[in-house]
């Protein structure tokens, strides 16, 4: 360990690696991590992969005998699996860049500067907090068709009484404005961090060109913001694709499977139907696509970067 | 963009603006919380109401109902260990990450941040098998350790990038001083960063405070939390959702939170902000 680092006072025993006690020392930091990783998160992982490749058993409740890519074959011909695919892919392609555009001119917004933005920023945390589940149900009041204080207020436009859960698309625009609401104010935040981060001195340079607002921000900011606004991108998509506590409180995928998205129909089919088997098969497809869109939005991300 | 101009109308439109954005996104909360003081006569009307008799009715009555003072006493237990247990973990980790030299922890650096990817639909279910094969199903070391899979590489990951904005000579000089490797990190190190490590112990909390699907899956009565709760409450489709219970647990659940967040708030600022441009 450190027994004879007094001795020498020129050696610096943070940048080298030591002796093998010290090896020991060294792994210690990092060993409570991994082993909890490994048995909690890695494990898991091959248990799923091992049943989505067995029958399940119900007497031993796990896995069974071996059957191949039966339950991937399965899951591949039903066409709920496809649907509710197809409903996670609306809200994403939806939700996402509406949140990202949202967040960034919000965050433009509250910046100006004034006394109170300090306040109104830490506002935006408020949302950001609220239990998803607790967000569902309480929007779930205000869009309620007959008492909730949307339809009130849209009445007033001449637009309503829309029945926010009853008509198909209808709730999936409550669903993304629930989701939007909760989490925009988590990208504001970001964007906020961001905008204050610019270099001033470029904007004045503009200014002194003459060139106008719109041209600043399309030829200034936007590029000198594209790296943020991509790793925005990605934090966002990592949180999105687990949606599940708001579509579960505000619709539960109704009606009937317009707001049904992969994660809460994944959940039905192993908790309610028990059928374990093709779930866990569904659930390692859902995992691979994730992981390869990850990849390819990471790479993007790289890319953009790169080019501006 | 910012601009200098202190006084022209794009200016105070764009303070208006904010501050009018801001409110759109408080009201619902507002409006839940007012709707918890109402009695079931000022909830089912039109116009909504926003002056009423206020009552305490709907908290007393669900108060009252033994699972919800027990879901709160279990949301706690949980919240707080798992907290407690990723804060410790991934802290040290996080000092591993950002600055002990290991092989191969980079690769481990990397795989952590992949698994952030991971569906928890596809934890949740083999966690399922293995609890009820062994008895753990709703336990609630069950859920303190599931939660820690999202929670560990959270913290790893915030702490590694606080650690390696610390200036090296602190742990070097230490060192040089006589302090074992231990010894720089818990007498130098940690004090040092006591900030970061309980805002970011306050955050792992509210997230571990907030979840779902593992609190539905692992446990059914005796370790249940308000998630869930709140989850059954508004999908009762029998009796139609119950606006007084929901938005009476719901501020329960949310009030806490928001109270400690605000506390945090200038380091989780930061840490979003270098969470997105570091990594």
């Amino acid at each position: 360990m450190s027994n004879d680092t007094g001795k020498s006072v020129r050696q610096r025993p943070a940048l080298h690696p030591g002796r093998s006690s010290d090896l020991l020392v060294r792994w210690s930091f990092m060993f409570p991590a991994i082993l909890l990783l490994v048995t909690m998160l890695a494990y898991p992982i091959f248990y799923t992969i091992d049943i989505s490749f067995s029958r399940f058993d119900i007497a031993s409740f796990g896995a069974g005998e071996w059957v191949g890519w039966e339950n991937y074959i399965e899951v591949i011909d039903d066409y709920r699996f496809w649907e509710s695919l197809k409903v996670t892919m609306i809200y994403l392609v939806i939700a996402l860049p509406l949140q990202v555009v949202l967040g960034f001119g919000i965050a433009y917004l509250i910046n100006a500067e004034w006394s109170g933005r300090g306040v109104i920023r830490a506002l935006f945390i408020i949302p950001m907090v609220v239990a998803p589940v607790v967000a569902g149900g309480m929007w779930r009041m205000i869009l309620d068709p007959l008492w909730g204080i949307m339809n009130y207020w849209l009445g007033f436009l001449g637009i309503g009484p829309l029945d926010w859960f009853g008509d198909p698309n209808l709730a999936m625009a409550a669903i993304i404005i629930i989701d939007t609401w909760r989490w925009t104010p988590f990208i504001v935040l970001i964007a906020t961090a961001a905008l204050l981060a610019l270099p001033k001195d470029v904007f004045e340079a503009a200014k002194i060109d003459g060139a106008n607002w719109w041209s600043t921000l399309w030829s200034v900011a936007v590029p000198l913001l594209v790296p943020v606004i991509a790793a925005t991108f990605v934090i966002r998509w990592l949180g999105a694709v687990k949606m599940f506590d708001i579509v579960l409180a505000a619709t539960y995928g109704g009606p009937g499977k317009a707001t049904n998205v992969i994660n809460l129909f994944i959940y039905e089919e192993a908790f309610r139907s028990l059928r374990f088997a093709e779930s866990a098969a569904m659930a390692v497809i859902v995992l691979v696509l994730t992981m390869v869109l990850t990849g390819i939005f990471l790479r993007a991300s790289r890319k953009l970067e790169e080019l501006f | 963009m910012p601009r200098r101009s202190a006084n022209t109308l794009g200016h105070k439109l764009r303070v208006a603006g904010g501050v009018a954005i801001s409110l759109v996104f408080l009201f619902p909360i507002y409006w839940m919380i007012l709707t918890s003081f109402k009695d079931q006569v000022d909830i089912f009307t039109t116009p909504p109401k926003f002056f009423f008799t206020p009552t305490l009715a709907a908290y007393v009555e669900y108060m009252q109902r033994a699972d919800i003072v027990n879901r709160l006493i279990n949301t706690i237990i949980v919240a707080t260990g798992a907290g407690l247990l990723s804060i410790v973990v991934g802290t040290m980790a996080g000092y591993a990450l950002a600055r002990i030299r290991l092989r191969g922890a980079a690769t481990f650096g990397l795989l952590i941040l992949l698994s952030r990817g991971v569906p928890p639909i596809a934890l949740a279910v083999p966690m399922f098998l293995v609890a009820r094969k062994f008895g753990l199903i709703d336990k609630h070391i069950t859920l303190i350790l599931a939660y820690s899979t999202f929670l560990i590489p959270y913290v790893m990951w915030l702490m590694r990038s606080f650690f390696m904005g610390l200036p090296r000579e602190l742990e070097e000089s230490a060192m040089i001083d006589g302090c074992s490797r231990y010894g720089a990190f818990f007498k130098i190190i940690l004090p040092i960063s006591l900030p970061g490590v309980l805002s970011t112990l306050i955050f792992s909390m509210i997230l571990a405070w907030e979840e779902l699907l593992f609190a539905l899956v692992l446990t059914n009565r005796h370790a249940s939390t308000i998630p869930v709760a709140i989850a059954g409450i508004a999908g009762d489709t029998v009796n139609g959702a119950n606006w007084a219970a929901l938005t009476a647990v719901g501020t329960i659940t949310v009030i806490p939170v928001v109270i400690f967040a605000l506390m945090v708030q200038k380091w989780l600022i930061k840490g979003l902000a270098e969470g997105a441009t570091k990594g």
